[in-house]
């Protein structure tokens, strides 16, 4: 234990003696890890985003949706008799913190200027409190969402439609029996861009979409089941036991697949089966034609990751092949003193470990406070980086269990990068040591 | 190949006079309508009906070259050409194509109760709802296909209307329970003398008008298959009615009735069109 100190202090001095080279060598490894702490934020504030837009929106963490054919040609995002499900659903998935059930549709929005196609979602928003709390109203009431016939958009639809709250708006729509039919609905509220989801998704009172697509007051589109917050990470697995649940129940389900509802029309629809079929899906699933974003952005991370590490290494290397040769001498006499080769090894490991342990630390808090400033700025992103970044403000999320992770990280690669050197340190022998020159 | 020729009436002046010339008349049809003599009973009207769709039924097979022209708001202009194939027999029905080059090879082909559309673009067949608009204009494929209206749908009196120098028998049409239709409401204005469809508007379930069709323009054709004429609509105008500014224009052409192939109806033959 002595030796250990002795070796942790002999380091630690040395560290002081070449602080030049120290400072120099530690305000790179700084750098990359407070580099590696907001890569780190960025996807993780782009998971989050997306997570938290999704399951706002369009998505519970756990769906079951399903579609109604009337014929093998004709099918609607419908689920039927939807309490007994639910029913099902609450006894089986105890995970559950609540559930909302959504109806689902595709339809075109025409205003006297102009037109668009978009999804319609039928909500009952007195039992959304949480959707009222994530969207900001930037005109219009929110709640008059409870009357039927009435609309919210977003602000980014207002460039085609060309309409303010209190205008109308006609809903087109083919009924799930194919039949032509529309909705009359006033603007109540207009809600700012909550990124890519909202360019495209409306909402109307439930009773409207029923009315809408002549739905039954017991069917809906998709019952929407949000997990507690210690069982979000597992909703795959609850997923998949519910599907069996509702399996072994007597209902028919569609194959798993991974996939948002609206892009299984065509697999659906080429199908033979008429009647119900029910579907689980995770808000991930809903989102996969999203999710390439997350998956573009974590392989740039780790490419540049691995590059920045790659230059670390190589100048720790250099630098500790570099400070061996100007320590020759010294190695030779500490040897010739009684100095072991595990103790020669120990004392370059812990200069470079005490070196990392340092500098990842102090670049991970200044990582850190500096995701702390950028969100505190609320800095926008041009509308292109919206898509990318699923927000129109940059949003760096940086837990304290991934600067701790980044800072370790840093600091052990920086220590197996001195390993080494520091074994060809540990192996000169003291009389060619001493005599070294240069 | 024959060029693609714009239809009339493209330019805004032409449509100036189309308006005037028809349009008009038949929209101040509903000013100068004056009440029937007696309204006409459920029967009769039946037999109007029964009339109109086997006016223009051929009773075998149909082929007829077709020019499409949809106009939409802040877009350009589109116009397809293509061929349509029908037979009397099964109600088979096929939409082939031919121009824009984007949509060379596109079809549609409706077997056993069935709609399916190829892309020759991805070589896949989806099966489509047969309400679908065609090539996305607002035409459906009962457009180009036989009348059905008497069995379609039940029609009540609205009394005798003049539409231009026309006198018309008008009606609405309801959709039959139990029969999937695009249009649950039809009103329909039939020529009196001629049984020729001269005006057409269809209503959502909500009673919203949807769309206005007009056909100022009819010929015949003698079918062998029928052995009688074969009456059949040269132009058919359709009017968005929710989004004002969108409209359709069909022109059908060289109208022959002789027997088509068997294989004409297959999803290979279409697939072959654009190999």
């Amino acid at each position: 234990m002595a030796t250990f100190g002795t070796n942790l202090q002999i380091a630690a001095r040395s560290l002081i003696q070449h602080r030049r080279r120290a400072i120099f060598l530690g305000g790179a490894i700084g750098a990359v890890t407070a580099l590696l702490v907001l890569l780190n934020g960025l996807s993780t504030g782009v998971h989050e985003t997306m997570e938290h837009t999704a399951t706002t929106l369009s998505s519970g963490h756990v769906n079951v949706g399903g579609f109604f054919k009337v014929s093998a040609g004709q099918s609607a995002p419908v689920v039927t008799d939807y309490l007994k499900v639910l029913d099902l659903v609450k006894r089986s998935v105890p995970e559950m913190d609540f559930s909302v059930q959504r109806g689902r549709g595709w339809a075109k929005l025409v205003s006297d200027s102009g037109s668009m196609q978009a999804g319609v979602s039928g909500i009952d928003i007195k039992d959304e409190p949480e959707f009222k709390s994530v969207l900001s109203i930037v005109s219009g009431n929110i709640e008059d969402l409870a009357e039927p016939g009435t609309i919210l958009l977003f602000e980014d639809q207002l460039k085609k439609l060309e309409v303010k709250v209190g205008d109308a708006v006609t809903v087109s729509a083919q009924t799930t029996r194919g039949v032509a039919n529309t909705v009359d609905c006033r603007v109540v509220a207009i809600a700012r861009d909550a990124g890519l989801m909202s360019k495209w998704n409306v909402y109307v009172p439930m009773v409207t979409l029923r009315a809408l697509y002549q739905l039954s007051p017991n069917t809906t589109g998709a019952i929407q089941i949000h997990l507690k917050p210690r069982d979000q990470p597992n909703a795959t697995q609850i997923a998949g036991r519910l599907r069996a649940t509702l399996e072994q129940a007597g209902y028919r389900m569609m194959d798993a697949d991974p996939r948002a509802f609206w892009m299984k029309f065509d697999t659906v629809n080429r199908e033979q089966w008429t009647g119900q079929k029910l579907d689980v899906t995770t808000w991930e699933d809903e989102l996969s034609f999203l999710t390439w974003t997350l998956n573009l952005l974590n392989v740039l991370k780790v490419l540049l990751l691995l590059i920045l590490i790659a230059i670390v290494i190589t100048g720790i290397m250099n630098t500790m092949w570099i400070a061996i040769r100007e320590r020759t001498r010294e190695i030779g006499t500490l040897r010739a003193i009684g100095m072991q080769r595990r103790g020669i090894l120990w004392m370059f490991l812990f200069e470079s470990l005490l070196l990392g342990l340092a500098s990842a630390t102090a670049g991970a808090i200044a990582g850190a406070l500096i995701a702390a400033a950028l969100n505190g700025a609320h800095i926008a992103v041009p509308v292109s980086m919206q898509l990318f970044l699923m927000s129109d403000h940059l949003h760096l999320a940086v837990h304290p269990g991934a600067v701790v992770r980044a800072a370790l990280m840093l600091t052990i690669l920086t220590g197996l990068a001195a390993l080494y050197p520091s074994f060809r340190a540990a192996r000169l022998r003291p009389i060619e040591a001493m005599s070294h020159f240069g | 190949m024959k060029p693609i020729t714009r239809p009339r009436s493209h330019s805004l002046p032409a449509r100036l006079v189309f308006g005037l010339a028809v349009m008009l008349p038949l929209a101040a049809a509903g000013l100068a309508s004056r009440p029937a003599q007696a309204a006409k009973s459920k029967e009769e009207l039946v037999k109007i009906l029964k009339s109109v769709d086997e006016r223009q039924n051929s009773q075998g097979d149909w082929h007829s070259h077709i020019y499409m022209e949809q106009k939409e708001k802040d877009k350009v202009d589109v116009v397809y050409e293509g061929d349509v194939y029908r037979r009397s027999e099964d109600q088979k029905f096929v939409i082939l194509f031919t121009k824009p080059k984007a949509s060379q090879g596109q079809g549609y082909l409706r077997i056993d109760q069935n709609l399916w559309f190829y892309d020759p673009a991805v070589g896949k067949w989806e099966r489509r709802t047969e309400r679908e608009r065609i090539g996305g204009t607002n035409s459906r494929r009962s457009d180009f296909d036989e009348s059905r209206l008497a069995i379609e749908y039940e029609a009540t009196d609205d009394g005798e209307t003049k539409l231009g120098a026309y006198t018309a028998q008008a009606m609405t049409l309801k959709g039959k329970p139990g029969i999937d239709l695009a249009f649950p409401v039809v009103k329909l204005w039939v020529d009196k003398d001629t049984l020729n469809v001269l005006k057409r508007q269809e209503f959502a379930l909500s009673g919203r008008l949807l769309r206005t069709s007009y056909y100022p323009k009819w010929k015949k054709a003698y079918s062998e298959s029928k052995h009688g004429d074969t009456w059949f609509p040269e132009e058919i105008r359709f009017y968005d009615e929710v989004e004002k500014a969108n409209s359709t224009l069909i022109l059908i052409k060289e109208v022959d009735f002789k027997p088509l192939p068997q294989n004409l109806f297959t999803k290979a033959w279409l697939e072959s069109k654009s190999r």
